[in-house]
């Protein structure tokens, strides 16, 4: 077997593609927790972006349409979270798996009539240079402005909840939901907007599955990915930029067991499609390992109701 | 300036509980007023009024005679009036800078100056970008007062700010009050603390049931004269009699006992000696963190140590569980009631079938024998005057009081040889701390024999027989309790010796 440079380019260039919903949906949900809320509807919510994604680039004909529609779709759909979990004060572990089952099954009903349409081509930029420039070309050119909308989405929700007092405030909601009442911040309403943000992201997450990654409607096409960027969230212990390291891994390794079952290597198929998920733990366990940073990353009130005192 | 804080006739009623009825006070900057009363009075629904976290059902507050809506902490705010809680409002995993920064609409950079201004004036000393889990509670404390100093506070509200202080923080916590005051701001503080109403305010008003009983200036008052305003009725002052116990069986024996943590946040201790004999009360001191902690979970049987280095009437035990130790009629009353000693959303009876022994037949071949538990639980209530005789009410309805009086009881009705407490009147109140004092002084006369690892050096001389002080997790020499004063175990608990 003989790899040429320019074809380990092309397989990174493959792996970002595969990352980049769980980058996304991960960020999202990321912030959701750090204001401690803990929205188990990942996948609900992504499913629901990707059927209303490609059915609203079906009817309109417009992939921009198409990519805010998701998001709003999936904003809407976190927003019943919202109303639930902070207005009604309902369970949030309950409430998301709820969510999670609904959007699974919604998603279905809308998505019968668009099972076997073609997709739409989604314009890639820079495909000149990736086709130019041997290995760098396909890593950094010819992707979606998704893609690199969300391999700069981890940095800027660092910059975000570090150095912005939006941020802080966020964090501080995450900590003790008392305490930031006592100080006349209004946790309701921040906690709102973190799921509103949560939710818009895992819909752009679900669109770029049905848009672009595989650009076609099929039943339950995001596949565990909403599961998985909330095993990111956790193992990277809040902090976005581990969430892109493992997000990459998981990508990284899913498409090289790909590989290594076409090229026939004599190891079970069913633990090489396991080893993505067992890498990607160890991995962010292994970096993850300073239980001091973990306290301070974790959302101490992540779950907990909040009632205000009247 | 001078300012001016009337409240008037604030009343707040919760579902059957009257918390504040028609509370009228007036107050004037140059002054610490006292607001004292035990827990359940009305003080800290007061106080959540002031501070704008609850809406009064009825009354008004007036600030330098003008009435003030305070319908949000940020109306509070915004009139100036700072308050410090008693259960801290701080943001754990963020640093102290990020704490302060949340609440104040200056730039960073300006905060920062303003702030180091405010630690230098009133010589505090923090470190500003550590996290606040790394602060003691003390320093914790000071953080919530720069947060109040930072906005220029005309009004201060110290909510039970001692509860969780040392002796030396809380004399540091009143020179920076005193100054305050000095400073023209008005100081309203929150206790049930009667020993520090006379040290530091001018005026006192006490609160009972909600409504205030009696108003006035602290130099006409005394410990007693403010007790009996307090609960309402006459209150004895216990004190035991110290004896000998030389000759006495011995029932507890630690040699060489050494205990090396992994968690860089735990005390290690260090060849650690003591005997305790029967019928005897040993009082260990200590300012909190050094290594008290770890002390009782050796003896209670939640860090397992060598066998040989715990003996327990001439039985090896080091290796016991709790549950085992429990079994040898070893009785624990741990610190924190809330979450180690009780779980809080069960019922009563299911928080002392927590307390299992192979003899109290709890449980029958699985199953849960609830008649039998139920039983227990009601004379465990009855005798342990708790306040209430239904066991099926979830324990954290009760108060510090009758919570820290079911687990003493819990702990006691197997007539244990032995009771290890840990601040077992943390937080509570003069009728509780005098309930459990005498129950406490009553088991040593009935010949059983206690370990007392306390924060409050007024507690152990007045209920040890011999005192030693823990200090960076080594012991002090173990002294006859009177040969030591307050003064003597303060040199030690600082890390001094006397001779």
């Amino acid at each position: 077997m003989s790899f040429d440079l320019n074809f380990i380019g092309i397989l990174i260039g493959a792996i970002m593609a595969s990352s980049v919903p769980l980058i996304l949906a991960a960020s999202g949900e990321l912030i959701t927790e750090r204001s401690g809320v803990l929205n188990l509807g990942v996948e609900g919510m992504m499913i629901i972006g990707a059927i209303s994604g490609f059915a609203l680039m079906v009817v309109t004909d417009n992939l921009f349409f198409a990519v805010i529609g998701s998001m709003f779709s999936g904003l809407i759909i976190s927003l019943i979270f919202g109303l639930l979990t902070q207005s009604l004060l309902t369970n949030h572990v309950a409430t998301g798996l709820a969510l999670t089952i609904f959007g699974i099954g919604m998603s279905a009903m809308i998505g019968k009539n668009f099972v076997g349409i073609p997709g739409k081509e989604f314009p890639l930029l820079f495909l000149s240079l990736k086709e130019s420039i041997p290995f760098v070309g396909p890593i950094f050119f010819g992707h979606s402005i998704i893609l690199y909308f969300a391999f700069g989405l981890p940095f800027l929700t660092n910059y975000f909840l570090k150095k912005t007092k939006t941020g802080l405030i966020i964090r501080a909601v995450g900590d003790s939901p008392t305490s930031a009442s006592n100080q006349g911040i209004n946790v309701t309403l921040v906690r709102y907007s973190c799921i509103l943000y949560g939710g818009a992201m895992c819909g752009l997450a679900g669109a770029y599955l049905s848009l672009i990654y595989t650009p076609q409607w099929i039943e339950n096409m995001t596949g565990g990915r909403g599961w998985i960027a909330l095993a990111l969230v956790v193992f990277a212990t809040w902090s976005p930029i581990k969430v892109l390291i493992g997000a990459l891994i998981f990508g990284g390794i899913t498409i090289l067991q790909l590989h290594m079952q076409a090229v026939g290597l004599r190891i079970p198929v069913q633990l090489l499609s396991a080893l993505p998920y067992i890498m990607t733990i160890i991995v962010l366990v292994v970096i993850s390992r300073d239980s001091r940073k973990i306290k301070l990353n974790t959302p101490t009130s992540l779950g907990q109701i909040f009632y205000k005192e009247k | 300036m001078n300012t001016k804080l009337k409240v008037s006739e604030i009343s707040k009623i919760y579902p059957g509980c009257i918390a504040n009825d028609k509370v009228s006070l007036e107050f004037g900057s140059g002054k610490i007023y006292a607001l004292l009363g035990e827990n359940g009075a009305g003080k800290s629904t007061l106080v959540k009024i002031l501070s704008g976290v609850v809406k009064p059902d009825e009354g008004k507050v007036f600030l330098n005679d003008e009435s003030i809506k305070l319908n949000s902490p940020l109306d509070a705010k915004k009139n100036n009036i700072g308050m410090v809680f008693q259960h801290f409002n701080l943001f754990e995993t963020l640093s102290v800078f990020e704490n302060l920064s949340i609440d104040s609409d200056k730039k960073d950079e300006d905060l920062r100056v303003l702030v180091n201004d405010i630690l230098k004036k009133y010589n505090f000393k923090i470190d500003l970008d550590v996290p606040v889990l790394n602060l003691s509670a003390g320093q914790k404390q000071k953080v919530e007062i720069i947060r109040c100093l930072i906005r220029n506070p005309k009004v201060l509200i110290m909510d039970e700010p001692t509860s969780v202080l040392t002796e030396q923080e809380t004399d540091d916590l009143f020179v920076s009050l005193k100054q305050f005051s000095k400073d023209g701001i008005l100081i309203i503080y929150i206790t049930h603390k009667l020993k520090e109403v006379l040290s530091l305010c001018d005026e006192v008003a006490v609160m009972r049931k909600g409504k205030v009983v009696s108003v006035s200036n602290t130099i006409d008052e005394k410990i007693e004269s403010l007790a009996n305003k307090m609960v309402g009725e006459n209150l004895n002052t216990i004190k035991k009699k110290i004896n000998n116990f030389k000759n006495s069986e011995e029932i507890l024996k630690i040699s060489n006992l050494n205990f090396k943590s992994d968690d860089p946040y735990e005390t290690n201790l260090n060849n650690l000696n003591l005997s305790l004999k029967k019928g005897e009360c040993l009082g260990i001191a200590g300012i909190s963190g050094n290594g008290q902690n770890e002390l009782f979970q050796i003896l209670s049987g939640e860090i397992i140590t060598e066998d040989t280095s715990i003996m327990f009437r001439n039985k090896e035990i080091g290796k016991l569980n709790p549950r085992e130790r429990r079994e040898y009629l070893m009785a624990f009353s741990p610190e924190d009631r809330i979450s180690q000693a009780a779980v809080p959303e069960l019922k009563i009876y299911e928080n002392v079938a927590l307390n299992n022994f192979k003899s109290s037949n709890f449980f029958e071949k699985g199953l849960v024998n609830e008649k039998k538990i139920k039983e227990h639980s009601k004379k465990i209530l009855s005798n342990f005057s708790v306040n209430t005789d239904n066991v099926e009410l979830k324990s954290q309805f009760l108060s510090g009081g009758n919570l820290q009086k079911l687990i003493i009881g819990r702990e006691l009705i197997t007539s244990p040889e032995l009771l290890v407490c840990f601040n077992p009147t943390w937080g509570l109140d003069v009728g509780a701390i005098n309930y459990i004092h005498e129950t406490l002084i009553q088991i040593n006369e009935q010949g059983k024999s206690s370990i007392l690892i306390s924060t409050d050096n007024d507690e152990l001389l007045k209920l040890s027989d011999r005192i030693c002080v823990i200090y960076k997790g080594k012991l002090s020499k173990i002294m006859s309790a009177d040969t030591v004063n307050a003064e003597k175990l303060g040199i030690l608990m600082g890390g001094g010796s006397i001779d």
